[in-house]
């Protein structure tokens, strides 16, 4: 049984995929060798509804079952590739969200990097670019990308330094952050390192 | 969320009542403008309104509601609709002049070696405030760009949703569904027959290609004020009187929500 194929079974496999991806909240690598099989199935299923519907036309008779279920395979394989990339880039712009916009820190994660097809590289690349011309708009009173899940209690932050972040420009002057250190400063001024990982709050 | 809106309105009154109390005979009055009692209260004004500065009064049903009160209600709104509202370009616009010129002010209180001890607390405050109205903006400003980007392919193609959004809005979504497009096509579809290359496939038995608004989604409706009997999807009538709270599908009650009578909560 298990040789058996079917039409649409690798369709299944990629979203399933995706249904994985989702109950374990993260990003698979890129499926590419998948994508292509279901891409090369695509032109096979094409060309023998062509064939088909040639020698139909000969016979001059109703359209043979064999078609109907052609196409419902080519459809439904097409929704499962759109889907599975669909939802690849609804992750990848959560996970955008997440590290607060900042797209270098994200591109310099290798194991990331390496789940990603050059395609969703390149999308990333051009979402972050949309997104900073939206955000242009408010650049005099406030910073859209900043956190919205908790709202603000107190403007002081006590924060840990857990990574070299080096000398830091905020509004009331510089701050020197030194690794194991540990500060009290404007979370306004720091919010983006946080959620970089760059500080921990304590 | 309402908890925090409530305990939002707590902390604006104990905001203004920690302003009164700097306001005794040892804090003489400085030049006009950088006088913190008086920008909060324009901060509750609309934006170049003329009306002489008026305190807040904690009972809101007596009192007209100011704008960020106003804001309030429509991030809730924008937060649980399923549906895009109608873009608050005025009323943004108001609310982040000034913010711009609260900051501005306390940036040049701060450096004021006159400032006494206790108006640095009073500052403090207003900094915390200023703070807090940012992240309500944000969240809105982020809850409509979610939305945005989730149907910006039926944004480009419905004109009548174009109209609730902004100009930069707009420009957003038809980048978005650009991008979008682009990427499906350089990943998929260029690589398929041309038959089948098309994002607009209408199969039948399958859904659309082009997700929308689901208007159907349940909200939970609070009434404002007595409003007109709605009809429900099975055909009865709903009659909600004020303060009536309800769960009904979203398009039962849009205009509802839309002329201001409900809120949804």
């Amino acid at each position: 049984m298990s040789d058996t194929h079917q039409y649409g079974d690798n369709g299944t496999k990629l979203l399933m995929e995706s249904r994985r991806s989702t109950q374990t909240d993260t990003l698979m690598k890129y499926n590419d060798t998948l994508v292509r099989t279901l891409i090369r199935e695509q032109r096979d299923l094409e060309k023998l509804a062509t064939s088909l519907l040639e020698a139909d036309h000969n016979l001059r008779g109703p359209p043979p079952p064999a078609l109907l279920i052609i196409q419902t395979t080519i459809n439904r394989n097409k929704r499962c590739l759109l889907a599975y990339h669909a939802h690849r880039t609804s992750m990848l712009q959560n996970m955008y969200w997440k590290y607060g916009g900042a797209l270098p820190h994200l591109l310099s994660d290798p194991d990331l990097r390496s789940r990603l097809s050059p395609h969703e590289v390149d999308y990333l690349r051009q979402y972050n670019s949309s997104l900073m011309d939206f955000r242009s708009d408010f650049t005099y009173e406030l910073d859209i990308m900043s956190g919205i899940e908790k709202p603000p209690t107190e403007i002081q932050v006590r924060v840990r330094v857990a990574r070299e972040c080096g000398v830091v420009q905020t509004e009331n002057g510089t701050i020197d952050f030194k690794p194991g250190e540990r500060y009290v400063v404007r979370r306004a001024d720091v919010e983006h390192l946080i959620v970089q990982g760059y500080l921990e709050e304590i | 969320m309402s908890n925090w809106g409530r305990e939002y309105e707590n902390r604006s009154g104990f905001f203004n009542d920690a302003l009164d109390v700097g306001q005794g005979p040892a804090n003489p009055p400085r030049q006009a403008g950088f006088n913190l009692d008086e920008d909060i209260d324009v901060a509750m004004q609309p934006a170049g309104a003329v009306a002489p500065p008026r305190r807040l009064v904690e009972n809101t049903e007596e009192v007209e509601q100011t704008p960020l009160q106003t804001m309030i209600r429509h991030w809730m709104n924008e937060r649980h609709s399923p549906d895009i509202l109608p873009a608050q370009e005025a009323l943004l616009a108001g609310l982040l002049d000034h913010l711009r010129s609260q900051t501005r002010n306390i940036q040049i209180l701060r450096d004021d070696p006159r400032t006494s001890e206790s108006e640095h607390i009073r500052i403090m405050l207003v900094q915390t405030e200023i703070e807090r109205v940012k992240f309500l903006i944000r969240s809105y400003i982020r809850t409509r760009l979610y939305k945005i980007e989730r149907y910006a392919r039926f944004i480009t193609t419905n004109a009548d949703i174009q109209t609730r959004l902004t100009a930069s809005e707009r420009e957003h979504a038809s980048r978005h569904a650009k991008i979008t497009d682009q990427h499906l096509f350089l990943s998929v579809l260029q690589s398929l027959p041309e038959s089948q290359a098309h994002l607009d496939d209408t199969p039948v038995f399958y859904p659309s290609m082009v997700t929308q608004p689901d208007k159907t989604r349940p909200v939970f409706v609070h009434a404002l004020q007595d409003c007109p009997p709605v009809a429900l999807p099975d055909g009865t009538r709903l009659q909600m009187n004020k303060g009536h709270i309800s769960l009904t599908p979203y398009h039962v009650v849009e205009h509802l929500v839309a002329r201001g009578e409900a809120e949804l909560v």
